[in-house]
């Protein structure tokens, strides 16, 4: 199977980004869509990620970003005629201070989440624990919960994208890999792949831990790099852990998925900056070592498997959305620093406007790459 | 190799047999389950407590002859059929293999049906000594008289009449290695591929036609190979699923990944000593 000869737009990427601006460009009725995967849909971050789907931020832009997304899931299903299901379950997030100052910063953030609109409240160890009667109240001084987040299937999701996009006539081509990138007078003119040539003058590139590498067949830095993260996840229990249970200087998500099973993750500094995907020991030490700290109860559940990932990371921990100075036709959406997959539904959204040159629905100029020469970062410390 | 045929090889069957002198006193359980997989309804239904209890349900099924009186039970509920009662101890050059039969008709006492081994092929002639109806498990035990040379070949038995049958399984084993349309291939969509899960086989195979076409893809979308077996025992039937139905060889199919722990284990079990 050979790829078209020309396409208006090619999409570099399969994961739940790539998938999801397939969709919204092809449902503004732009014809003549690729997406090129080099293996297969959601085989990278999104295939691996925790399946958290938040809206309490610190910073008012990831809100935003993720209130627009929380409403694009909750009718999911139906805007993408989708005949499975992609499994949003608004069980909440229960965000845990482990001390005075973390408090106060919750406090702030559920001021700031409360005046966009976002349900969240602020609560005692002991309002806490009648949300999730297993915690342990000593474990912790405040904390924060919002009904409205949840879990989200990552693997259903970016089906649901890729095959509403199918049926609007996007060519979704899986294992074929991007081997390089025709520039002229700085314009892209083509892309070369496993399966033969496109000629097209715009590019998106989704590749997530891969987006470097496509910028570089272009002559362009983007810098994003990858850091592997683990996961564990234990046999399906009955439901005991209704909400998503986080914590930032704790270093620990922990949700119980609708089919059982309590996935548990953590961030580790020390992790390689590469693209292995090994599993380590050392993680499931740290990993159990916090959840029985904080959920003692879980301590006898077995763990059936373990996994890892990368983050395509960025200086900020925020994504790069928009042009790249330099490559007229290259669109980024990456660098998204382990909540891509969450972010989907408003990525899609604002890079088809940006595309399109249409008035953003959420103002991120301020995402753009240029912003680490101009070091106009833009943190965001409500990251696990 | 068992792995591939689905025979087990001469030493697998000689290390699960009881001792010369506990043969020759009468019917034991005879298991023939080597891969570990999560299965244990023989430990629990032993009435003498001869199949042991497993500490971790992927263990293979350690029987204490001693205490086995060669009942049944276990051949009963084993879902998988590998579990064979044999009688050694008659001592008239003949003896008796107990093989639970779900086909239908069922033999009568007194008839002559065909003896057919491990792999398929008729050996010889056996006579139906007991036929035994379980309502609790609905598998019937059948009872056949061979030889005494036989009973650690025969595993099943043709009937007769069933002309087409014996036909078939009486041909000559082919030399050459068998494929992957014998290997996995039914014509019932509704066997259970994924047993974790309970993923049937129509589901795969609905899924390879929708073009997911490798071991991963299939579990993202169906979680076949997600339970607690992680893929040991469905993958390979997937893979061989996608291979007869795409026209790849095997070889080239991507197993699924496998990754830690290999069995489930415990949070505590993790973290070790130091922890406060």
């Amino acid at each position: 199977m050979s790829v078209p000869k020309s396409a208006s737009i090619v999409i570099i990427g399969g994961g739940v980004s790539g998938c999801a601006i397939a969709w919204n460009l092809a449902n503004r009725g732009i014809k003549d869509i690729v997406l090129l995967e080099k293996d297969t849909l959601a085989n990278g971050s999104t295939g691996r990620c925790g399946a958290g789907i938040r809206m309490q931020w610190a910073a008012e832009k990831n809100c935003r970003l993720a209130q627009y997304s929380v409403n694009f899931f909750e009718n999911g299903n139906e805007i993408l005629g989708y005949e499975r299901d992609i499994e949003f379950e608004q069980s909440g997030y229960l965000i845990v201070a482990a001390n005075e100052k973390e408090a106060e910063q919750f406090k702030k953030n559920v001021k700031l989440q409360n005046s966009l609109g976002i349900p969240s409240v602020y609560l005692t160890p002991e309002e806490a624990r009648e949300i999730v009667p297993l915690i342990d109240t000593s474990q912790f001084v405040a904390a924060t919960f919002c009904q409205k987040d949840g879990h989200l299937n990552p693997f259903h999701t970016t089906d649901a994208y890729a095959k509403a996009a199918e049926r609007l006539g996007v060519k979704i081509f899986k294992h074929t890999e991007v081997i390089g990138i025709e520039v002229k007078n700085r314009r892209i003119e083509s892309v070369e792949t496993t399966r033969g040539r496109i000629a097209t003058n715009i590019v998106v590139n989704a590749a997530g831990g891969w987006s470097k590498a496509i910028g570089a067949m272009t002559g362009v830095d983007i810098p994003t790099y990858v850091q592997r993260h683990q996961i564990m996840v234990t046999e399906p229990l009955e439901p005991i852990l209704n909400p998503m249970v986080m914590g930032f200087s704790y270093n620990i998500y922990i949700q119980q998925v609708p089919h059982g099973s309590i996935i548990m993750g953590r961030s580790d500094n020390t992790e390689p900056l590469d693209f292995r995907t090994t599993s380590g020991w050392k993680f499931v030490e740290e990993m159990t070592k916090t959840c029985s700290k904080l959920l003692p109860a879980l301590k006898t559940a077995n763990v059936l498997r373990q996994w890892a990932g990368h983050y395509c990371m960025t200086e900020d921990a925020q994504p790069i959305y928009g042009p790249t100075p330099g490559v007229e036709g290259m669109y980024l959406a990456c660098g998204f620093s382990g909540h891509g997959f969450m972010l989907a539904p408003a990525t899609a959204q604002l890079v088809s406007e940006m595309i399109l040159g249409e008035p953003l629905t959420i103002d991120v100029s301020n995402l753009d790459v240029g912003r680490f020469e101009r070091r106009e970062l833009v943190f965001e410390h409500s990251v696990v | 190799m068992l792995i591939n045929t689905g025979v087990p090889t001469r030493e697998q069957i000689e290390r699960r047999l009881p001792s010369p002198e506990r043969r020759a006193r009468g019917p034991y359980a005879m298991v023939e389950c080597f891969q570990e997989i999560p299965c244990n309804p023989c430990s629990t239904s032993c009435p003498f407590d001869a199949i042991l209890p497993m500490g971790d349900i992927n263990e293979i099924p350690m029987i204490d002859h001693d205490r086995c009186t060669g009942c049944g039970v276990c051949a009963s509920v084993c879902p998988g059929l590998a579990i064979f009662i044999i009688d050694e101890s008659v001592g008239d050059g003949t003896a008796s293999v107990t093989i639970p039969y779900e086909f239908r008709p069922l033999p009568e006492k007194g008839e002559t049906v065909r003896a057919v081994n491990r792999e398929g092929c008729v050996i010889g002639d056996a006579i139906v000594t007991r036929v035994l109806l379980s309502k609790k498990t609905k598998t019937p035990l059948v009872t056949i008289r061979v030889s005494d040379g036989l009973v650690h070949e025969v595993r099943f038995f043709n009937l007769i009449d069933d002309k087409a049958v014996s036909d078939a399984t009486s041909l000559k084993r082919k030399e050459e290695p068998i494929t992957v349309d014998s290997a996995c291939a039914s014509d019932d969509d509704e066997i259970i591929l994924c047993r974790c899960e309970g993923i049937t086989l129509r589901t795969i195979r609905d899924l390879i036609r929708e073009g997911y076409t490798t071991v991963d893809e299939i579990k993202r979308i169906s979680r076949a190979g997600m339970g607690a077996c992680q893929a040991r025992t469905c993958g390979p039937l997937i893979a061989a699923e996608i291979a007869r139905m795409t026209g790849q060889p095997i070889s080239e199919i991507q197993p699924s990944a496998h990754r830690a722990p290999v069995k489930p284990m415990p949070i505590e079990f993790f973290l070790g000593g130091d922890s406060e």
